[in-house]
């Protein structure tokens, strides 16, 4: 009786300590995302370990508040002419997406008249400062989107498991990576035939091919029951596709390829995910239907801003 | 204390919290996909377990049968889940609530819930909830993902996406945690779940297994076959002298010397540790689990 006595509080207490142990994995893990967003596509693909992940992020994390650190001393250095800017400044033009240097050069242009010679000869030189930063800075958040960054291509050239692809259509036509290259953009939907809510978004995503195959992005469909060519999953998968009235391309591919390996490792159904024209993988992969308004939003948004990306080369 | 040694029963019965925890860990063992927000995907998972386990546990190895058996309901494939169903009454028919009693991870969790200190409060007057189960049963694991689907005959698993506490605690809460595409996907049915969870929690410290009271399918499923599975409790006429002590010890309000084997008895063994005279025990197909050292048990009693 005794030891049972002691035995629920010392349990209790481990339990406890270990949901806060929970607590803190979840908000450091919530803060890595929020730093390296463009990692973490690379990250799902490769299953990496952890510590890897944190690592990188941590880098590239304190590098970035280094930068942000650099422009605060700027507006430090010249506090005085620098809030009277800040007291001008009307929030609703401010453009969350373009170079804040920008931004401040606008700002100080138009009320031009209040400040002397000399004041004006600082913000522009500050300006100049910032805009570089600024620079620096969009080019870490882009990632692998935008960046020239030959080490970062590097790095996703080995994490990608679109870079060699091959696969077949549903009538037996072969595939390549140039499926990839022919497009800004290509979503990559990953599904099987028993999933409810997979089929259920079926129709939306044929709408949203049609949609967006003028802009340059195509829609394709791979169903994890296909897998190898199996003629009757892709039988059963065709039925389906067909009783939802969906029409856009489907692929069976190899279980074994590192396609075929990233598919195997999502758990949850309905996945998708954005890929460029070098078949890198874009942002985070997305979960659940775009039959819902709200994921179709927001998968949109992604994907117009990967075609951005794209025409901006 | 040195009694308990003398029955096999009562020390089934002792040490059934370390069987529950042994038995959690096993269905349960791949704990490093914990840390990694993922869940076993490997040939064990078309096994299901006795318990109430769910599949998308990062740990689980098996499925839960409740899970299974919609999922397959509700597929266009199959109208009736003949494998599942089989699985259930041939569990039934050898250990019924046993399983509950000794097997399900969440039976544990609400055991362990009641261990927390403070005010408890008996159940025997909310008897008739123990039918909630039956029909949840009925309504949401049977009849819902079979006739509620779509234009192609796919219905939803109805019992885990909208009820099910064990799914939010073992599934969603550790994978979105470890997973951050699945964090991102949470939303107002997330809410909504771990408000049922939150509700059995608190429930759970007050009263005694208040889910498997009234909510749990699986346990619905194992109660119908408690009177005639092969795992019993009997009570020796000629040893009990009728004190009540193992009713009173009941924890699921059954009136043990009337009705040892009563659809709602989980054999815990409370009845079996308090009786004073060890007139309650175990039986496995007829064979009592009793030390046959009937010698040493006599002696005992004479020591009284």
């Amino acid at each position: 009786m005794k030891t049972k006595r002691t035995f629920i509080p010392v349990f209790t207490l481990s339990v406890a300590l270990l949901l806060t142990a929970c607590n803190g994995k979840e908000a450091a893990d919530t803060k890595k995302t929020q730093t390296t967003q463009t990692e973490s596509g690379t990250e799902a693909v490769t299953g990496s370990v952890a510590e890897s992940e944190t690592e990188t992020a941590g880098a590239s994390g304190t590098k970035l508040d280094d930068l942000y650190q650099q422009e605060n001393q700027i507006f430090a250095d010249h506090a005085d002419v620098w809030n009277k800017v800040f007291g001008m400044m009307n929030k609703s033009t401010a453009d969350p997406s373009g170079n804040y240097g920008d931004y401040l050069a606008d700002t100080v242009e138009a009320n031009k008249d209040s400040f002397s010679e000399d004041e004006l000869n600082t913000l522009t030189d500050d300006i100049a400062t910032i805009r570089k930063i600024e620079e620096q800075i969009a080019e870490m958040e882009n990632g692998n989107t935008a960046s020239e960054d030959s080490n970062a291509k590097n790095d996703s050239e080995e994490a990608s498991p679109f870079r060699d692809f091959s696969g077949q259509d549903y009538d037996g036509n072969t595939v390549d990576e140039s499926l990839f290259s022919k497009n800004a953009v290509t979503v990559v939907n990953f599904w099987f035939t028993g999933c409810k809510p997979c089929v259920a978004e079926l129709s939306k995503l044929n709408e949203l091919n049609d949609a967006i195959k003028s802009m340059g992005g195509e829609v394709v469909g791979i169903n994890t029951e296909t897998f190898d060519g199996n003629q009757d999953a892709i039988k059963e998968a065709a039925a389906v596709l067909e009783s939802q009235g969906a029409k856009y391309r489907n692929l069976s591919i190899d279980s074994a390829s590192a396609a075929g390996k990233y598919a195997s490792d999502i758990m949850a159904f309905p996945t998708t995910i954005l890929v460029d024209r070098n078949g890198n993988i874009v942002g985070e992969p997305m979960l659940g239907g775009i039959d819902n308004q709200e994921n179709y939003d927001t998968l949109m948004k992604q994907i117009q801003s990967v075609i951005d990306a794209d025409s901006a080369k | 204390m040195d009694k308990k040694k003398k029955l096999r029963s009562k020390k089934i019965a002792g040490i059934r919290g370390w069987i529950q925890a042994a038995a959690t860990l096993l269905t349960n063992p791949h704990i490093p996909n914990f840390f990694q927000g993922k869940i076993y995907q490997g040939k064990a998972k078309t096994v299901c377990v006795p318990g109430l386990n769910c599949y998308s546990c990062p740990a689980a190895t098996g499925a839960c049968p409740i899970g299974a058996f919609q999922a397959v309901v509700g597929s266009s494939k199959f109208k009736f889940s003949y494998y599942i169903t089989g699985f259930l009454i041939l569990l039934g028919v050898t250990l019924g609530r046993f399983i509950c009693g000794f097997l399900c991870p969440f039976g544990w969790f609400q055991d362990l819930l009641h261990k927390i200190p403070g005010k408890k409060f008996s159940t025997a007057r909310l008897k008739p909830l123990r039918y909630l189960k039956y029909i949840i049963l009925a309504v949401f694991v049977i009849l819902l993902p079979m006739f509620a689907t779509n234009s192609i005959g796919m219905g939803d698993p109805f019992f885990c996406k909208y009820i099910c506490p064990q799914g939010v605690l073992e599934g969603a809460i550790p994978l979105s945690i470890g997973n951050a595409a699945i964090r991102s996907a949470l939303g107002k049915l997330f809410s909504f779940k771990f408000g049922i969870l939150i509700t059995v929690v608190v429930l759970s410290i007050l009263f005694y297994r208040p889910f498997c009271k009234w909510i749990c399918p699986l346990g619905a499923i194992y109660s119908l076959f408690n009177k005639v599975s092969f795992l019993h409790i009997t009570i020796e006429n000629s040893k009990c002298v009728g004190c009540n002590q193992c009713s009173r010890a009941c924890k699921m309000d059954i009136d043990v010397c009337r009705t040892p084997n009563h659809p709602e008895c989980i054999r815990c063994g409370a009845c079996i540790k308090a009786c004073p005279k060890d007139a309650i025990h175990y039986q496995f197909l007829g064979k009592t689990c009793q030390k046959k050292d009937t010698g040493d048990q006599q002696s005992e009693i004479r020591n009284h």
